[in-house]
């Protein structure tokens, strides 16, 4: 049985290096690819679309299908990491938790059922696996997130014109989270944005992408054509896609953005959601 | 005389980025190892950025003026986020539990 399956192995082997040498060579301009698809894409993107950066001409608008479902799979990503980590999990109340006092640092131990200080009060909730607050690092941090975050949004909204979109921005604007959660805590992130609005987030990003597209269909158009919903926006047909993409990008960032931060949420506290690193 | 002080500025820049990364490679430890790849690393991106914003600099236009601002702010945000990385990693490891080496010692 080894030797058959070494056999066929090998046979296919041979067979995918036969195949290999009747592809077109690289760069053959008699290629099926070269000879009207990719002329097609340089040449009329402009007159088109009027997106400079031809790469977000194709991903946004000839192609949209395709981006649309992509960021599909980026959502069930994240939801299916929250179904296989924190679905069945509530907080606890069995735990011991730790409470410092903001003032003097002096840390409390309250046992399951003890009376917990109250969360308005000078003691704040830590974490059993505390380490010292680092000054450097959470400094630092808090000094850069913002650039990060606003640099996010200029990849988002520069898609057109410079190499970005809805994904790499997305990526950015997710790092800044992140940075925030390895810093400090995972329940200062929490306390800025909950796991429910992250969640509602990855949605809604889906929906625009999709919604956006449906809407031309009311218009009288294909879906995903955004041409027809200049009429919406006030702009001619071609000025209409370029904006199109720019809308769809933003559902894009959102979807990626708040599902890289679920999936760092889920995986960083095993579903707990609270506790933290 | 400006090509003199950027190609000064790149080779030394180079020179730096090469002494770190021999220390990286030849250092006995960990905390040793982040010591060049810390520091050097941080000097030299000042030597080849200041060298690449004076270059943009030959001709001074709005343009030209622009991208060096654009390349002196990497350089302020390479010189705070890279030694705050090194701090946080060799934090990690002490926490973690990473004994210094000392004389005598194997390199790990």
């Amino acid at each position: 049985m080894k030797k058959l399956a070494s056999v066929t192995i090998l046979l296919l082997g041979i067979m995918l290096i036969a195949i290999t040498a009747e592809f077109p060579r690289w760069g053959d301009p008699q290629s099926p690819a070269s000879t009207y698809l990719s002329p097609h894409f340089i040449e009329k993107t402009i007159e088109e679309t009027s997106v400079p950066n031809i790469v977000t001409a194709v991903l946004g608008d000839y192609r949209g299908y395709d981006t649309m479902f992509e960021t599909t799979v980026v959502f069930c990503a994240g939801a299916a990491c929250f179904f296989i980590l924190g679905a069945f999990r509530r907080e606890d109340d069995d735990q011991i938790r730790y409470f410092r006092h903001k003032d003097t640092g002096v840390v409390l131990k309250v046992k399951p059922n003890g009376t917990r200080p109250n969360s308005r009060s000078d003691f704040e909730r830590i974490d059993p696996t505390w380490t010292p607050y680092d000054f450097i690092v959470s400094r630092v941090a808090s000094l850069m997130i913002p650039f990060i975050q606003l640099f996010g949004l200029y990849v988002v909204a520069h898609g057109h014109h410079s190499p970005g979109g809805g994904f790499q921005g997305g990526v950015i604007l997710a790092a800044g989270f992140l940075l925030l959660a390895l810093s400090h805590n995972l329940r200062t992130l929490s306390a800025r944005v909950s796991n429910k609005t992250l969640g509602l987030m990855s949605a809604s990003g889906v929906l625009i992408y999709a919604g956006w597209g449906a809407l031309a269909l009311l218009f009288g158009g294909n879906f995903l054509d955004y041409s027809v919903l200049g009429v919406l926006l006030g702009l001619d047909p071609i000025a209409a896609r370029s904006m199109g993409i720019l809308i769809v990008e933003i559902g894009v960032a959102l979807t990626v953005m708040s599902t890289m931060v679920i999936i760092y949420n889920n995986v960083a506290s095993v579903g707990a959601y609270d506790e933290g690193l | 005389m400006l090509d003199i002080i950027v190609v000064t500025l790149l080779v030394l820049g180079l020179i730096v980025f090469f002494g770190g990364s021999l220390g990286i490679v030849r250092f006995p430890d960990f905390y040793s190892r982040l010591h060049p790849a810390g520091k050097m690393d941080t000097l030299a991106s000042l030597f080849m950025l200041g060298g690449l914003a004076l270059y943009e600099l030959n001709d001074i236009s709005s343009t030209s003026v622009l991208t060096a601002l654009k390349i002196m702010l990497i350089l302020v945000f390479v010189f705070i986020a890279s030694p705050t990385a090194t701090h946080a990693i060799v934090d990690a490891g002490f926490r973690a539990g990473q004994k210094p080496w000392t004389q005598g010692q194997p390199r790990r």
